[in-house]
């Protein structure tokens, strides 16, 4: 693979530093976007909230007990959407391979850019002043060779940060990063991980790519590779959804059957509406239950065909019957649905078809 | 109403309706048998609005009637019967039923026999007689090879094309398609439908035994097939199939004979090894050699085999999708079979050597999945 320029690019504090922006008596506060003092997780959290601790994905109660002036707002999708659409105009400006991650990151192959700019760290200067201007909101951007390193590069000097990884420091730069900080390392893989005596990226060199394949399985062999610089992901502009999924954190604990499906058959309807937005559900359906003690379970049931608006309720509803103690208190409900048409799946793996 | 019937007789006309009936239904009463009694003659109905399935059976009645019965309750009842002589006794003011047999009684609320969807009359139909046999293979043939995607709903369906002198029968998913040509079946004219998935498998599970002739009659929206006491009738589905002739390719330089069994296991094997999302197989034919093998580089597996074959043409390489390549040679009965093919992104043409039967032509064609080497 000829060496590419690909840029991370990611938004500081996105859904917090919307809300500064429109609404200055915010800023300079610690706040959270999403949930409240007693429920819900906290979405994004200001740089001022970071530095007592407060996290994203953090449970609000604990947020609040370790900054007690913690300042919660709800959520405003469709202004984050709005902003997303600018930078997105931003990026679409350079080139046409951007891969978005999320409202606020997305993934530039600049190898080849509309405005033939021969250095990717100045795209990336570019591509920062025109978000700045044009949504008065700062970007983090890595710069790298591939994926992998450009994702590590923007979060290495947050906010308004810019890194380049340039292949002769990778090596470095890959041994003394924690495995926490791998893209495609979660808690759980990390936790395995340092049982086997892996804490850094030069233990996991270590590690022979049979090891990582019997430990990890297919992920194995992208670890493997990843710790040696090596990521040949493309940036796909087309990336296909693997799952999609809606769910809720309520008030007050449920503790009633009655109660979980009406509050399923409501999760259930935004499903189906995502779903029809994205055009189309998978084959399997997830539903998965958190307890009052954070405790999480989850039960799937795989179907042979598609499943229909009607096959999601009636679906949720056995798994719920799986569902134990439920006295005991739910504070979380989700559905997800994963494992799309196969026969989408084929085109994309270099399955051929008649042209019809 | 009253009617006294045979306990196994029943329930063996219920299995065959019985598939019909959809687990989820819009309309509760779509979950129960419609039975109708006129003049000593029982019918019954399961419906889920797009297929329909009637059949007919002679009881001791004095009055008509109708009442629809919840299907599941019946059939559950019935299965735990010896044969014997079942009443049972309706009381059409709150249409609950009272079924008495030799062990003691049941009951069950039924619904208004009225309110049962009507299943829409067939205007001006043509007309198609087949043997059961024949038309149960035909759908045998081609029902594996139709497709699942919602957006092209025509190719959920087999395609069946009617001539004067021969029936064609299509399917396809894009990726495989299966053409299937009887000369031993014709129409009066010229005509053509596409027949959904659901009412095909029914019949392909209920033709099999039925061995006797079969009258299928359509118009442009739906078909019955008439055999025996029983009848079905579906919608079809509206629209247009694709031009499936256009992408027979005709000029097929490469041809490998091999046969077929030993090909058939041979990549059942080798695909245990391969891709566990592609479904890879690379099928490598060099002089009178053919080598297939398979590889999954995530786990580090592969599997390589050789089998001798017949082979004219330039050496070349090919990869398919093994699930489809073995769902289609266990379709075929002959001894050998013949693999057209010209490039290796190019559909490759599976025929069998023999034929099974003289009136029958069987073409299948697949795609392949590009090899990256």
């Amino acid at each position: 693979m000829p060496n590419r320029k690909i840029l991370h690019i990611d938004m500081d504090a996105f859904y917090a530093s919307v809300e500064q922006r429109d609404n200055p008596e915010l800023i300079g506060k610690p706040i959270a976007v999403g949930g409240n003092r007693e429920r819900g997780v906290v979405a994004a959290a200001s740089y001022e909230a970071r530095k007592y601790g407060v996290k994203s994905a953090m449970a609000s109660s604990l947020a609040y007990q370790k900054c007690p002036q913690l300042i919660f707002i709800k959520p405003r999708f469709e202004a984050y959407k709005e902003v997303s659409k600018q930078i997105r105009e931003v990026f679409e400006e350079y080139t046409h391979l951007v891969e978005p991650l999320s409202l606020d990151e997305a993934y530039l192959d600049v190898t080849e850019n509309n405005f033939d700019i021969e250095f990717a760290m100045d795209v990336a200067t570019e591509i920062k002043e025109k978000i700045k201007a044009k949504t008065g909101l700062t970007a983090s951007a890595g710069i790298s060779y591939n994926k992998f390193l450009a994702k590590i590069a923007s979060d290495y000097n947050k906010p308004d940060g810019f890194y380049v990884i340039t292949p002769s420091m990778a090596e470095d730069f890959i041994e003394k990063l924690p495995i926490e900080k791998f893209f495609g390392v979660g808690k759980v893989t990390a936790k395995k991980m340092h049982l086997k005596g892996i804490f850094r990226g030069k233990d996991l060199k270590k590690k022979t790519e049979l090891q990582l394949t019997r430990w990890f399985g297919k992920s194995g062999k992208y670890y493997y590779n990843i710790v040696r610089g090596i990521d040949n992901r493309l940036v796909n502009p087309n990336r296909i959804r693997k799952s999609l999924g809606a769910e809720r954190t309520y008030e007050k604990d449920i503790t009633t059957k009655e109660e979980m499906i009406l509050n399923i058959d409501s999760i259930a309807d935004i499903l189906i509406k995502r779903i029809k937005n994205s055009g189309g559900a998978g084959k399997s359906l997830t539903l998965k239950v958190k307890y009052g003690d954070f405790k999480q379970i989850t039960r799937s049931k795989t179907l042979q065909e598609i499943l229909s608006d009607a096959d999601i309720k009636k679906v949720a509803i056995q798994l719920l019957e799986l569902i134990p103690n439920i006295e005991k208190g739910i504070r979380l409900i989700g559905l997800q649905t994963a494992n799309f048409e196969q026969e989408n799946n084929d085109t994309f793996l270099g399955q051929l078809q008649f042209e019809f | 109403m009253k009617f006294i019937v045979s306990s196994e007789i029943l329930l063996k006309k219920l299995q065959l309706i019985g598939g019909v009936l959809n687990s989820n239904n819009t309309l509760p009463i779509l979950d129960d048998f419609l039975f109708q009694i006129k003049k000593g003659e029982l019918s019954i109905t399961a419906s889920d609005l797009e297929t329909t399935m009637v059949t007919k059976i002679s009881i001791e009645a004095k009055e008509d009637g109708v009442i629809a019965i919840p299907a599941k309750l019946l059939l559950d009842t019935l299965k735990t019967f010896p044969d014997q002589p079942l009443t049972f006794t309706i009381d059409m003011n709150n249409f609950g039923i009272e079924i008495s047999s030799d062990y003691g009684k049941y009951k069950l609320n039924g619904h208004d026999g009225t309110e049962f969807p009507k299943t829409p009359k067939l205007e001006k139909p043509s007309k198609i007689d087949a043997d059961a046999s024949i038309l149960s293979n035909a759908i045998n043939k081609t029902l594996f090879a139709t497709g699942n995607d919602e957006l092209r709903p025509v190719m959920s369906g087999v395609f069946f094309e009617i001539n004067n002198d021969n029936i064609t029968f299509v399917a396809t998913d894009a990726h495989k398609l299966v053409k299937y040509k009887r000369a031993d079946l014709k129409g009066d004219k010229g005509a053509s439908f596409i027949l959904p998935k659901k009412p095909l498998t029914l019949l392909k599970g209920i033709l099999g035994n039925v061995g006797e002739s079969v009258t299928v009659e359509y118009n442009e929206t739906n078909a019955m097939f008439v055999f025996g006491s029983t009848k079905m009738q579906c919608r079809l589905i509206d629209g247009k199939y694709p031009n499936y002739n256009a992408v027979i390719p005709t000029e097929n330089p490469n041809s490998l004979t091999v046969g077929r069994n030993g090909l058939l296991n041979s990549i059942k094997r080798v695909s245990i090894f391969s891709n566990k999302t592609t479904h890879q197989v690379r099928l490598k034919m060099t002089g009178s050699e053919l080598h297939i093998s398979a590889e999954d580089l995530d786990f580090a597996n592969e599997a390589n085999e050789r089998l001798t074959c017949q082979y004219e043409g330039e050496d070349m390489e090919i990869g398919f999708n093994s699930r489809f390549l073995i769902e289609m040679l266990s379709n075929l009965e002959s001894d050998d079979v013949n693999i057209a093919m010209s490039a290796s992104n190019r559909a490759g043409i599976l025929t069998p050597c023999e034929k099974n039967d003289e009136a029958e032509e069987v073409l299948m064609l697949v795609m392949p999945v590009m090899l990256n080497n």
